[in-house]
């Protein structure tokens, strides 16, 4: 019977186009690659490709800047690590799985960096039963993703490394200069090289910057590449449409996708990160992040809100009472930002363009 | 747009017969492999005259730009005075640059024909034709200070490459135009580069309209290079023409349509109202970045991937030898500023930047691949302002710095020789476009007065070559103790420019700025700026000529604005005071500030009325005055005096300036105290209103006599009383004018008053500075308040 999960891997959720890309892929591929570099950029920006049966149209998983994804797929390509750093909800993990499923035929690899990271679990541990009875032998050695990576020639990716303390951080770095990790209490068999395809991606918050700061020896091992956040608003828009399709099918909520709400948060979503309104007018931003992934988790909640309790039709009420949570969770100073924004901003435009965005702004009166 | 993308078939496009007796040449401005194909195709073609676009009365300085001892980037600069209302009724000035550099298709055209010993020739209208047959807003008519010939506008800014990069997924025309034409091109015949180049100009014609080519004065241009093309054959066996490629189809088709072309009709114009000069210009310049879209951005790395083509036998591995160059040079100058960036950074960026080449399709490394290289590998964290200084070297090599120079002097405006002449002689570097700061001692040296004197000439004439960031300001009478100035400067074409513009004003920059400065004397009124002009010149160390002297008299003695006669004396007295420091000898000064201070001590007694809103600039003049008679017309105190006391006697005065007249009357004669205190005394003893005025009565008097407070206590006393006889409102509307009668104490004059007043109510001081600390979230606040009203006040301009 089919197990089904709440978020398949990326390999997974697009099997059938890794699946035509490789049948149809000509080019020289890295050893131990799936797909070429060429490839592997039209499944992350999109295209199509052809086959015997026909042209087959590539979705575009990645939208904005495309020399960034070019620049990444050669650094993988090359002897660096490569590190994505950017602003929370900039889809810095989702492009590492993309790479990751695209280049190894697997995403699910990976460290999640967290204050509690130890050694043990980036290189390897143990399993003490077996290390009782039987000594330290290859059988009782637990491998860390790192260390699978290895011996596997695949990526392992590392999320949030700068949550890690940065002398867990540091274990990579003789990994990454020698490729070799060496386990000791194998004796001579420990010596584990890596082989060819291994490499990793690296993922950091540019907001955690200063807690665990990188040393200057790893910082040299990686090529960094800022994500930026998406800085067009109808692009914006088409993803937080996008993306709440896609969850609302993988909840059963079938109900038409408002995409008019959609623009008034994706317009509300840009403007508080930019600090100014389409207008020109200067608002104050919120020290909450305010990223795509956060509009797009507000949407979708405001889907479901409408489609369990409400009448199937997404409510500007609640739209906004999902907004003040999700704006006002860390900074009380935020709530009159947030209120500031509807006072002048949402006010103008409910003037001049009438419509949703008076609705809009009527349920200001709901922040509080 | 929508025709071209309906068709299914590529337009009709220029046949490229190399045995044809007319050859058109497609150009983009500044493109290396323009030029390198051009190089070849002149050599294959064999023409017997070369046409190129540009205006043709720049003809007669070919040679100029071809001489071996010029040095690019170097441009042609045309003017033309409109005094006949030909383009416009506004009779405005216009002018504009043709630039050239090294990698410039028309310069390597005229450098062949050079080598090939064949006449090449300019083809377009001159300057002011076009100019004439350009509607308003368009082309060289549009509103903007930075004009362009060689303008690529059509090329670059169509629709059609919209679509080629959205289909190929190209960010940018540059990248577009670095991939399928600058580094694949190298790599074609001649004959495939001009087909592919003429396919592609053809679509951005197919784009344009009829009416925006009539606008822009495309249609009359073309249909004078095709009088002179039709010209050429006449008399030429084979005719090479180059172009820009938007036009090629446009003189094809004119040329080969049989008809008589009807040219534009050419104006006489006297030289003085148009004309055209080689001036050295800069890379930074030439830069399309920069706002002139003209040619390509990265004008350096272009050229130097130009000298490569040109000496290399095959193109094979120029661009990227030239990246990696670049790419190197860029590690150096970052490790000068202490970026950790090592040489295997270079080697990693070098491996990612052929691996884009080769994933992007592209024969080589462009540009593009060297900035993904850099942004990749030498910036280490973040992409922040502060990391990205990499990227910022990178794009100051590729732009380049260099200024080129022209090597027949003989054609050069001699303002230009003079200024280079006296940066030479001053050790200012003027060969770079590089800002560069000079630190120049005024007094200890003749060299550093010169070198005052020389840029605040520059200054002068509106050049832009040097901004004076600290020293003393003798225009606003500030830092008058500085005894260095501080000065930014930098050349630029516009300085090049703005000298050719006072051509006419002299033969060097001396000459001009005098010119200029008595030009400015003849149109004005007022003795302020006449003054300020006075100032100028003496900062410059240029002497007024006499009739310029009798001009300054004439201006004082009509002007009838009591302030302005008395802020230009005190020009006036700065200049006289400060002739043997600056040794600058200048004895009109003093003439001049007798005659301010005669005519201002005539109508000193009419300004007791003065109105309140003028009352400060009033009493401004009288303390002039006092300093001017305690100091250099000291036979003028009675005079002085007397126009106090009449001043003092009128029925009706304004408070704060009977207050300074008293004062200085106290300094004059001590005798007068018990006046001043008496006058005082009335306004204590009169109506709510009339008490107020008490306040503005102080605010004069501690102005001009301070001391008046110190000598004893009965002007505190006084003050006391004033400040107990109000209420809390009426106290609120005297405290300004309270506080700024107190503003002119020194701090330990403000201690000791404090004391007295302390005294007055029986305490030591300690009770009063002994106060309960204020809440801290109170000062914080206060603070805050405080910073927002100085925003506020500086946004509306209300801060000095």
């Amino acid at each position: 019977m089919e197990q089904k999960s709440i978020k398949p891997p990326v390999e997974v959720r697009y099997a059938d186009e890794l699946a035509a890309l490789k049948a149809a892929d000509t080019g020289k591929k890295p050893e131990n690659w799936i797909l070429s570099p060429k490839a592997v950029r039209t499944f992350i920006i999109g295209g199509k490709i052809k086959t015997p049966e026909g042209n087959i149209d590539i979705s575009r998983k990645f939208y904005g800047n495309d020399a960034l994804v070019e620049r990444c797929i050669i650094t993988l390509a090359g002897s660096r690590g490569l590190m994505l750093v950017g602003e929370p909800g900039t889809a810095k993990t989702m492009l590492s799985e993309l790479l990751s499923a695209a280049c190894c035929g697997t995403s699910t690899n990976t460290v999640q960096g967290t204050a509690g990271t130890t050694e043990d679990m980036i290189k390897y541990s143990w399993n003490y039963a077996l290390l009782l009875s039987k000594g330290p032998c290859r059988e009782a050695l637990v491998p860390s993703p790192l260390l699978i990576g290895m011996e596997k020639g695949i990526f392992a990716r590392f999320e949030e490394i700068t949550r890690t303390p940065a002398e867990i951080q540091d274990s990579l770095i003789s990994v990454m200069s020698d490729q070799i990790l060496n386990i000791p209490e194998l004796g001579d068999e420990g010596l584990v090289l890596a082989r060819p395809g291994f490499n990793i991606i690296g993922t950091a918050n540019t907001r955690d910057k200063g807690v665990n700061e990188m040393s200057g020896a790893l910082k040299r091992r990686f090529n960094f590449e800022t994500v930026e956040p998406v800085k067009d608003v109808r692009l914006e828009k088409e993803i937080i449409i996008r993306e709440a399709q896609n969850l609302a099918a993988a909840g059963h909520i079938d109900m038409p996708i408002d995409t008019d709400a959609a623009e008034l948060l994706a317009v509300t979503y840009h403007e508080l990160r930019e600090g100014v309104t389409s207008e020109g007018t200067i608002v104050e931003k919120p020290s909450a992040v305010m990223s795509t992934a956060e509009a797009v988790s507000v949407f979708y909640q405001t889907i479901s809100h409408a489609w369990y309790y409400g009448d199937g039709k997404t409510d500007l009420k609640i739209l906004t009472e999902n907004l003040l949570g999700a704006v006002c969770k860390e900074n009380k100073d935020d709530l009159e930002k947030l209120k500031a924004y509807f006072r002048t901003a949402v006010k103008e435009k409910s003037s001049k363009v009438g419509g949703t965005w008076k609705e809009y702004s009527e349920t200001a009166k709901l922040l509080k | 747009m929508e025709r071209i993308l309906r068709n299914s078939e590529a337009p009709e496009i220029i046949p490229c017969d190399f045995s044809s007796p007319l050859l058109f040449y497609p150009i983009r401005h500044h493109s290396p492999v323009c030029s390198f194909q051009l190089v070849r195709t002149i050599e294959e073609y064999k023409p017997d005259i070369v046409l190129i676009e540009g205006p043709e009365n720049a003809n007669g300085l070919i040679p100029v730009l071809t001489d071996e001892n010029t040095t690019l980037p170097a441009a042609f600069y045309y003017f033309y005075k409109d005094t006949k209302k030909l383009v416009s009724d506004d009779a405005k000035d216009y002018k504009c640059y043709y630039p050239f550099v090294y990698s410039s298709p028309e310069y390597n055209a005229l450098v062949s024909a050079k080598k090939l010993n064949i006449p090449a020739k300019f083809i377009d209208l001159p300057y002011c034709e076009i100019l004439i047959a350009t509607a308003e807003n368009n082309g060289l008519r549009k509103n903007s200070d930075k004009h362009s010939y060689a303008d690529d506008s059509y090329l670059v800014q169509n629709r059609f490459y919209e679509k080629i990069c959205e289909k190929t997924g190209l960010r940018s025309f540059e990248e577009f135009w670095e991939k399928y034409f600058e580094t694949a091109g190298i790599f074609l015949t001649p004959q495939q580069f001009i087909k592919q180049m003429h396919t592609y100009c053809r679509f951005t014609r197919d784009d344009v309209s009829q009416e925006e080519m009539i606008a822009d004065g495309t249609s009359a241009r073309e249909n004078h290079m095709a009088v002179r093309i039709i010209e050429a054959m006449q008399e030429y066996r084979r005719v090479l023409v180059v172009t820009g490629g938007f036009h090629c189809i446009g003189l094809y088709n004119l040329v080969n349509s049989g008809k008589k072309i009807k040219s534009p009709r050419l104006h006489k114009m006297p030289e003085t109202h148009h004309g055209c000069f080689p001036m050295a210009y800069s890379y930074e310049a030439a830069d399309a970045l920069h706002g002139y879209s003209s040619g390509m951005s990265f004008p350096y790395f272009y050229d130097c991937a130009m000298k490569k083509l040109l000496e290399s036998n095959s193109p094979e591995g120029v661009y990227n030898g030239i990246t990696l160059d670049f790419l190197v040079r860029t590690q150096k100058e970052a490790v000068k500023k202490d970026i950790a960036v090592s040489i295997a950074d270079i080697t990693s960026a070098h491996t990612l930047m052929n691996g884009l080449a080769a994933l992007r399709n592209a024969k080589e490394c462009g540009i593009s691949e060297l900035f993904d290289g850099v942004i990749s590998t030498f910036i280490k964290g973040e992409r922040t302002v502060s990391t990205s200084i990499p990227l910022d070297i990178l794009s100051k090599l590729a732009t380049g710095d260099k200024i080129g120079a022209i090597g027949d002097k003989s054609h050069v405006p001699p303002l230009i020789t003079d200024f280079e002449k006296n940066c030479k002689k001053l050790n200012i570097k003027y060969e770079t476009a590089v800002p560069k700061n000079i630190e120049n001692a005024l007094f200890t040296s003749a060299k550093g007065m010169e070198t005052s004197r020389f840029l605040h000439r520059m200054d002068f004439l509106g050049t832009g070559f040097a901004k004076m960031l600290k020293g003393p300001d003798l225009h606003k009478n500030k830092d008058r103790s500085r005894v260095r100035e501080e000065w930014k400067y930098r050349r630029t074409p516009n300085v090049d420019a703005c000298l050719i513009d006072h051509t006419t004003d002299g033969f060097t920059i001396e000459e001009a700025c005098s010119s200029v400065a008595a030009r400015k004397l003849m149109s004005e009124r007022r003795c302020e700026t006449a003054a300020q002009i006075s100032v100028d010149c003496f900062l410059m160390g240029i002497p007024m000529q006499q009739a310029e002297l009798a001009q300054i008299e004439d201006i004082l003695i009509n002007d009838g604005d009591f302030f302005s006669v008395g802020r230009g004396m005190h020009s006036f007295e700065i200049l006289y005071s400060l002739q043997n420091l600056y040794g600058f000898e200048d004895k009109s000064s003093l003439a001049h500030l007798t005659r301010c201070f005669d005519k201002l001590v005539s109508s000193l007694p009419s300004m007791a009325n003065t109105p309140p809103e003028r009352g400060e600039e009033c009493i401004t003049v009288m303390k002039y005055m006092y300093g001017i008679v305690g100091n250099i017309l000291s036979e003028r105190l009675d005079d002085f005096r007397q126009a106090l006391i009449t001043m003092s006697e009128a029925p009706a005065k304004e408070p704060s300036v009977f207050g300074a007249a008293m004062g200085i009357l106290y300094s004059i004669e001590p005798e007068r105290r018990d006046d001043a205190e008496n006058a005082m005394k009335g306004y204590l003893r009169g109506s709510p209103e009339i008490k107020k005025q008490g306040a503005e009565y102080l605010k004069g008097l501690f102005g001009t006599a301070r001391d008046i407070v110190l000598i004893d206590d009965r002007f505190l006393r006084m003050t006391d009383e004033l400040v107990q006889s109000m209420d809390y409102e009426d106290f609120l509307e005297i405290l300004p004018s309270l506080r700024l009668s107190f503003s002119c104490f020194t701090p330990n004059e403000i201690q000791s008053t404090a004391e007295i007043i302390a005294g007055m109510y029986n305490s030591d001081g300690g009770d009063i500075t002994d106060m309960p600390a204020v809440d801290e979230r109170l000062f914080f606040f206060g603070e805050k308040l405080d910073r927002e009203i100085f925003a506020l006040m500086g946004k509306e301009d209300m801060l000095e």
